[in-house]
């Protein structure tokens, strides 16, 4: 079954065309980060549900999204901060 | 109060106003200020001139609108204008020295090598996180901005373009772009760490 799916992409990028698997890369951003149509997403899902490659490639763009929104510490705000924000408001008119 | 326009809430009325609605993005608008600047002094002064500004302009804002977006493209601006010529260029972290310095069994003058070896165990998150970090750090300013904006800030792409004045478009181009690059800074670190690329 593997052999057959990717028989069927190798002919798809001979001959020149954009592939399929061109066209999933494009969306992978878009997946990602929630942005896609629901007629995006049901073709993505599809294809990578067959495709080796595009599905590891979605696995490592979730990942890089994820270690910049989960390990990326935050800095604290100084507490100061808010207090003179607030102090220089109210000496504008 | 039949008409809710700030030009008719008294001084005190639209303080208190400003305070609720402006001042709860304090925490992601400096963490955005910082991640601009790389420095906790010059994030500290932009967002105080990004809330003075917002206040000059409070009377425009919208009341329930989207506040976020609106004090990040203030603020994104006042850094254009005035901040960028000034800050701290990004810094130039040498990643190759980084990545030596975590990989390397014999740290010299750290407590040798059994120290490090617990060291690794206790704060691979935070080794982790300064990785991503460095990386971040290292691209021009306009790729770190769309990074932070949209996995940091979950904004969405609309948002995004009217936070940076720029087509929606552009802004996929850009953090297609900005997230190439990323990846290349990361990917090294990310074979060490078991992914395989």
């Amino acid at each position: 079954m593997e052999s057959k799916f990717t028989e069927a992409h190798q002919k798809l990028s001979e001959d020149g065309h954009e592939s399929e698997c061109d066209k999933i890369a494009k969306l992978l951003d878009l997946m990602i980060d929630g942005e896609a149509s629901t007629e995006e997403q049901s073709y993505f899902n599809t294809h990578i549900e067959e495709c080796v490659p595009c599905f590891e490639s979605h696995q490592k763009q979730k990942l890089l999204k994820g270690l910049v929104s989960g390990h990326l510490k935050r800095v604290i705000v100084p507490e100061s901060l808010a207090l003179s924000i607030k102090a220089r408001i109210q000496e504008t008119v | 109060m039949s008409e809710q326009t700030g030009k008719q809430l008294s001084k005190e009325e639209k303080d208190a106003r400003f305070e609720a609605e402006l001042l709860p993005v304090l925490d992601p608008l400096y963490n955005f200020a910082y991640r601009l600047t790389l420095d906790e002094d010059d994030a500290n002064d932009l967002v105080q001139e990004t809330y003075l500004k917002a206040y000059r302009f409070f009377d425009y804002f919208e009341q329930g609108t989207n506040a976020k977006a609106w004090l990040f493209r203030i603020l994104k601006n006042s850094f254009i204008n005035e901040f960028r010529k000034k800050s701290k260029q990004p810094a130039k972290v040498d990643y190759s020295e980084v990545e030596g310095y975590y990989n390397s069994d014999d740290v010299e003058g750290e407590g040798g090598v059994a120290s490090t070896t617990d060291m690794r165990t206790e704060s691979v998150q935070d080794l982790i996180g300064d990785e991503v970090a460095s990386a971040l750090n290292a691209l021009p300013v306009d790729f770190r901005t769309v990074i932070i904006l949209c996995d940091l800030e979950g904004f969405t792409y609309e948002e995004m373009a009217k936070i940076l004045d720029i087509p929606i478009g552009t802004v996929r181009s850009r953090l297609h772009r900005a997230r190439n690059s990323l990846k290349e800074k990361l990917e090294k670190y990310a074979k060490s760490m078991g992914y395989n690329s």
